[in-house]
């Protein structure tokens, strides 16, 4: 029986390895400090460059937010933050430029809490990898409780490990969630309609850098929910997803 | 009109076509004797006495062979229309004798004594005395040949003046009081037409130029009314007018109306009357369609100049009562922010001369030109203008934009008045470019060994990384990955099946020593009742029983062959107990062996004992 464990827990452990192999593709990198295409074009154009890029890191999304702050762009600066900040919730930096261009741009700044903080600590792809082996450690324990009754203490703390783990990687997800789900808006007064239509309505307007919940889609315009409440259709051409959809969005 | 007149004769009744065909024929193949020329004209008016608002009938006669072309009388004051025409042949003394009639509506347009005159030189002339309507004596003032006053009769207590057929009403609502130049007076405008007999076919205007009367709706309040036993359905609009120079006037309004007028005398239209309805009144020819204009009642109203004494200097011409409120789109905004001054004014008053020009220089701040908007009812002149200016703070602090006035004349006080708004408060916080160009740049610190570590300067932006991070390819986390998210689920799935086939093999055994577990209780229980009987024959029989069942099946035997010997043979030392209590039941059975209570609790627990070690595991 001890062996079909160990077996099982290898196969495990390759198909993980397996999966995030690609996930965690290194691409070639640019030299440091360089910006990407992206922010080359905020000093040579006001057009906001929008197309998602074929990679991302931490840094280039930063420094990306950086030059766009430089260049008066709250939306933009704001969009590239909160990108960053899904690659590495925890750099501080990250945090106080996103907190000092919101503030900037008389944006309403929530201070994270201690619960937020905690399960942010890592990645997001290293709480995806602690919450796998946590279902792998709650499996044994589970096991082994009906071929070594005997060890009983030793199977409680891997089930106790295994399940902290698992909701760490819960909470994180939980934490993460609306910003999988938000946009952010890239031009000045952005109106807000009751419709989506292009003669709809107007209900309000969204300042830029205005952060939004994406609820639901019609042809070019987006519903969209503040962080008051308030829900209404934005013309997509108005806002930018922080997690693109697909490539090119 | 008079084309009317020389058109082809209608024909209204069947009658007059036979009449017409016969004759015709006749005059045709008639040899030339029977004809005789046209000789003479006569001409009766009947009732030469009418109401106005009714209609006389006027028959010429024609003799002769050949009617002629006839010419209507024209008469100022009186319409005639043609009604028909009719044929009459007459032989006498082998002469044919052919007349002709034609029946001619005479319509006053107002009262007074109306002279026909002769059709022919030889005939006389026609006298119609025309009355006014009831005998009122009020015949009104006959303005023009489209505004028959003659129709307009005497106002009565309710200020409604209908016209002399009784098919229309206009009636005009001011407000008993003097009012100012450019002051916005609230009327009433009612307008009445008898259901069936009239519509109006216009919206009323002023009749006078010192006047402006605001845009009146195409669709106004309508009800129904009765007014002296007659239907009438009452259309209402409430507006303002505005005048626009001082001094004394007299204002009424027009409205016109296409009424039907009754043709016939009254005491010939009692059938007709009878009918009620006006479709068949209209379909056996007791009225005819005609436009009418109505006029309400003459009201007079005085008109004041505004005072020239304390006059503000910001007063554009609004007359009313007004209260006034400003703001601002944001309270907090960078430097080079535009932003949007608003002042509502609210209130009742003449609207079209509220105007603001703001705030014109103000340190430290860029004005832009304000846009107004009104939102309210013209009708009342009840609702608020806002105007709206682009303002653009040049400098970072606490600003304050003054308080804006607006002056403007109260009617019920009679006095200039001049409202105020609050000043605004904005804070203007640097530009963002601005700071963010003069922002430190130094590195800082962080928890990552690829950022040079510095201080983090206070405010501003932090400085860029310098060194590249791990890239990705995408920002969904691994765990809201559908391929991802499969792995751990096939290891969850993999772990619960695994444990449950552990469950299942495992439960042969435990139904197994479960059962056997009972049937130990049950020997025990047995033991214990022998026991409890101080039966010691019985005590040892059942242990005895219950081990050589318990060892044969171990061993594979039959019961009987679990003899001394063999628990020696098998067993050795280790099988004492299990020894000592077979010989115990073979002297128990033979000898009446006696034990105490302690010794029976001793021999239970080794059998327990023993029948536990025997169950399989």
């Amino acid at each position: 029986m001890m062996r079909r464990i160990l077996g099982l827990s290898a196969i495990t452990v390759l198909l993980l390895a397996g999966a995030v192999q690609p996930a965690l593709a290194q691409t070639p990198q640019s030299p440091a400090g360089s910006s990407t295409p992206d922010a080359s074009a905020v000093a040579s154009s006001d057009a906001p460059p929008v197309a998602a890029p074929s990679s991302y890191s931490a840094t280039s999304l930063y420094n990306l937010g950086n030059s766009y702050a430089r260049a008066g762009k709250p939306g933009l600066a704001v969009l590239n933050y909160e990108r960053a900040s899904l690659l590495a919730p925890d750099d501080p930096d990250i945090e106080a430029n996103l907190r000092y261009v919101r503030e900037g741009a008389h944006l309403p700044v929530e201070p994270r809490s201690t619960w937020q903080r905690v399960v942010t600590v890592g990645s997001p792809t290293l709480w995806s990898l602690l919450g796998a082996l946590g279902v792998l450690l709650l499996g044994c324990a589970l096991l082994a409780g009906e071929r070594y009754p005997a060890h009983r203490w030793k199977r409680r703390a891997a089930a106790l490990v295994g399940f902290v783990l698992l909701g760490a990687t819960a909470g994180n997800a939980l934490v993460l969630w609306p910003t999988l789900h938000a946009a952010v808006i890239v031009t000045g007064a952005t109106p807000v309609q009751v419709s989506p239509v292009p003669m709809g309505d107007q209900l309000f307007t969204l300042p830029e850098g205005e952060t939004v919940t994406i609820t639901a889609e019609h042809e070019d315009f987006v519903l969209v929910q503040t962080a008051t409440g308030r829900k209404g259709w934005v013309a997509g051409v108005n806002l930018v997803a922080v997690v693109p959809r697909h490539a090119g969005a | 009109m008079n084309a009317r007149f020389v058109q082809p004769v209608v024909i209204q009744r069947c009658w007059l076509v036979a009449v017409m065909a016969t004759v015709a024929v006749m005059t045709g193949f008639w040899p030339g004797p029977a004809r005789a020329a046209q000789q003479l004209t006569t001409a009766t008016l009947d009732p030469q006495q009418i109401i106005l608002g009714q209609s006389t009938t006027l028959t010429v006669t024609l003799t002769g062979s050949q009617p002629q072309q006839f010419n209507m009388p024209q008469v100022e004051g009186l319409e005639f229309g043609m009604l028909g025409q009719s044929h009459r042949v007459e032989i006498m003394n082998g002469a044919i004798l052919t007349s002709t009639s034609l029946i001619i509506r005479v319509t006053p347009q107002t009262a007074g004594i109306f002279t026909i005159p002769g059709l022919t030189p030889q005939s006389q002339p026609l006298i119609l005395r025309v009355s006014p309507d009831n005998g009122s004596g009020a015949t009104g003032t006959a303005r023009s040949s489209t505004v028959p006053g003659a129709l307009l009769g005497a106002p009565n207590a309710e200020g409604i003046r209908m016209a002399a057929d009784g098919a229309a009403f206009v009636k005009l609502v001011l407000p008993k009081r003097d009012v100012y130049v450019g002051e916005s007076v609230p009327v009433e405008i009612e307008v009445g037409a008898r259901d069936g007999f009239a519509r109006p076919n216009g919206l009323p205007t002023l009749t006078s130029s010192e006047f402006t009367l605001n845009n009146l709706t195409r669709q106004p309040e309508n009800y129904q009314k009765v007014i002296d036993g007659k239907p009438y359905t009452v259309f209402t609009w409430r507006s303002e007018i505005a005048a626009v120079k001082p001094g004394k006037f007299t204002l009424s309004l027009d409205v016109p109306f296409t009424v039907r007028i009754r043709t016939r005398p009254s005491r010939d239209s009692a059938i007709e009357d009878a009918l009620g309805d006006p479709f068949l009144q209209n379909f056996f020819g007791a009225t005819v369609q005609k436009d009418i204009t109505v006029s309400s009642p003459s009201s007079d109203l005085a008109v004041l100049a505004l005072p020239t004494e304390d006059q503000p200097k910001d007063f554009t011409g609004a007359v009313g009562q007004f209260s006034v409120a400003s703001d601002i789109s944001a309270t907090a905004a960078a430097a080079g922010d535009p932003l949007t001054l608003r002042l509502h004014v609210t209130g009742t008053g003449n609207f079209d001369r509220v105007d603001s020009p703001m705030l014109e220089h103000v340190d430290g701040w860029k004005t832009y030109p304000p846009k107004s908007s009104f939102k309210g009812s013209e009708a009342t002149g009840k609702g608020e203008k806002t105007f709206e200016q682009p303002v653009i703070a040049s400098k970072p602090g606490a600003q304050t934009l003054p308080g804006l006035a607006f002056s403007y004349f109260n009617p019920t006080t009679k006095h200039y008045e001049t409202a105020r708004s609050a000043p605004v408060s904005v804070s203007i916080s640097p530009s963002l470019a601005d700071s963010s160009l003069s922002a430190p740049q130094a590195p800082t610190t962080g928890p990552t060994a690829n950022k040079t570590p510095a201080t983090p300067p206070p405010v501003g932006l932090r400085a860029d990384h310098a060194t590249e991070s791990d890239t990705v390819n995408t920002l969904v986390p691994l765990y809201a990955r559908p391929l991802f998210l499969a792995i751990p689920a096939a290891l969850a799935l993999a772990f619960v099946g695994t444990w449950l086939a552990l469950r299942r093999s495992a439960a042969p055994r435990r139904r197994s020593q479960y059962g056997n577990s009972k049937a130990v209780n049950r020997i025990l229980q047995d033991m214990q009742a022998a026991s409890r009987s101080r039966d010691a024959t019985l005590f040892f029989n059942i242990a005895r029983s219950a081990l050589t069942t318990s060892l044969a099946a171990r061993w594979q035997l039959a019961p009987e062959d679990v003899t001394l010997d063999e628990v020696d043979a098998r067993l050795g030392s280790e099988g004492a107990e299990i020894r000592e209590i077979l010989a115990l039941a073979d002297e128990a059975n033979y000898s009446g062996h006696v034990m105490t209570s302690t010794d029976f609790q001793r021999w239970v627990q080794i059998v327990h004992d023993q029948l536990m070690e025997a169950s399989p595991a």
